[in-house]
């Protein structure tokens, strides 16, 4: 995705709420808001830019306690729909008054957990037929799961006692296929070469990239090279 | 018929899922010998605690035949944990695009061979159908599951071959454990789909919930 990258700019939260625009415009979404429950503080963070008079209606009564798009899509390992909070009375009790706000009850939430037990949720909403919505869903979804723990990953960084804990540790075989794509591999070559099947490579790949906190296996090979993991030649 | 059952849903299941951790214990304990907790005739451990999803095959008489356990890479689950052995003591892999499946099994005593509705073959196939179908709407691409030689043969034998491993197999109770590798995709669905000859839709849809 050739989104704002949160691993190369400053970790605060202009950059934060930057990211949601830019995810709302490339994947075409109204709105997005990210939130979570520091696991070395507990306090909750957020960010949003849904309009400012319904960030103000959400705050001043405290709709954070009682919303179920956070504190039940946080039980799930999957993307939650909304549709499926519809007859839940604190969903509407939050939702009541949206519309006037000109905002949709029609929304997505995607539960992120990190290696320490932090969860966090990344929300995105947009008004449209539930026909389109499904297929802006489905075209989505993938990238929406990378996204949601880019910007999760970026927060959880954010906080200081964190970022000691989070040093990125690749395995041998993610290591060893980074190493050949800086020499100039393809996946089907370092599948061959390593005797594995290309997606396997593809896999360990993936896995290197977000342990590195990257997008793309570029970016990835550069960043491994500068942490002395690969070698450049 | 497959249920997705997680802690979102959990207390419109709760037989279904009392029933399932009396199969693991029958699998996991009693058959596989793994060093698992068992209580009140239920496996459980502390993984089931994090708010997993399980996919749980219900024969046509409501009994559980079948389940599998996921859970996000991206978080705490087995492979990090107390599987790391089979990995040879590298570090796991993390992606937002793959789920970890553990305690994988189907009910081998009330199951039959062949390839009937009440085979091990058809619910093997069907909680596979299921998981894949559950990870692709989902926008996850891969699996690795903790499985062991008898489920790996099965899967090789359905049009579900494992596409790789990670780590080396490991003594695990009577059995070796290993971490197998698959894509979710049409390609694999459709063909354990041929395999098994099932054309239906193998999940009860999600409720809403009130």
């Amino acid at each position: 995705m050739d989104i704002i990258d949160l691993s190369v700019v400053a970790s605060d939260d202009a950059n934060f709420l930057e990211y949601l625009d830019q995810l709302c415009a490339r994947l075409g979404f109204d709105f997005a808001s990210y939130a979570t429950t520091s696991p070395m503080t507990g306090a909750v963070q957020g960010y949003a830019n849904y309009p400012d008079s319904w960030k103000m209606h959400y705050m001043r009564r405290n709709l954070h306690r009682v919303d179920p798009t956070i504190h039940k899509s946080a039980l799930s390992i999957a993307p939650v729909d909304w549709a499926r909070f519809e007859r839940d009375e604190r969903f509407r009790a939050v939702f009541f008054a949206a519309e006037d706000f000109g905002i949709t009850p029609q929304g997505l939430t995607v539960p992120v957990r990190g290696p320490y037990g932090d969860r966090g949720l990344l929300s995105v909403t947009r008004r449209c037929p539930r026909s389109d919505w499904d297929k802006l869903k489905r075209a989505a979804i993938g990238d929406l799961q990378v996204a949601a723990v880019h910007l999760h990953d970026a927060v959880m960084r954010s906080d200081v006692i964190s970022r000691a804990l989070r040093q990125p540790r690749l395995s041998t075989r993610e290591i060893e296929v980074l190493q050949w794509v800086a020499a100039g591999k393809s996946q089907m070559d370092i599948g061959d070469i390593l005797g594995i099947s290309h997606r396997t490579v593809e896999v360990h790949l993936r896995s290197a990239r977000e342990k590195l906190g990257t997008l793309s296996t570029v970016q990835a090979v550069g960043r491994a090279i500068g942490l002395g993991l690969v070698y450049p030649r | 018929m497959i249920f997705i059952i997680d802690s979102l849903n959990l207390h419109e299941h709760s037989d279904i899922v009392k029933d399932m951790f009396r199969l693991r214990k029958r699998v996991f304990a009693d058959r596989l010998g793994w060093d698992v907790q068992v209580s009140q005739g239920m496996e459980r451990d502390r993984f089931d605690e994090l708010d997993p999803a399980h996919v749980i095959s219900v024969d046509d008489e409501g009994r559980v035949v079948g389940c599998m356990r996921l859970l996000q890479t991206t978080g705490p689950h087995m492979l990090s944990d107390v599987f790391s052995s089979i990995l040879d003591g590298e570090p796991p892999l993390r992606s937002a695009t793959c789920w970890e499946a553990t305690r994988f099994c189907v009910d081998t005593e009330r199951l039959v061979s062949g390839r009937a509705r009440n085979s091990i073959s058809y619910v093997t196939s069907e909680v596979m159908i299921g998981a894949f179908e559950f990870a692709m709407a989902s926008g996850v691409s891969d699996a690795v599951a903790v499985i062991d030689p008898v489920m790996d043969r099965v899967l090789k034998r359905s049009g579900n071959a494992p596409h790789g491993y990670l780590g080396t197999p490991k003594p695990m109770g009577k059995v070796t454990a290993l971490a197998a590798l698959m894509d979710c995709s049409e390609d694999r669905v459709n063909r354990i789909r041929d395999f098994a000859g099932i054309y239906h839709d193998v999940t009860q849809p999600q409720t809403v919930m009130a």
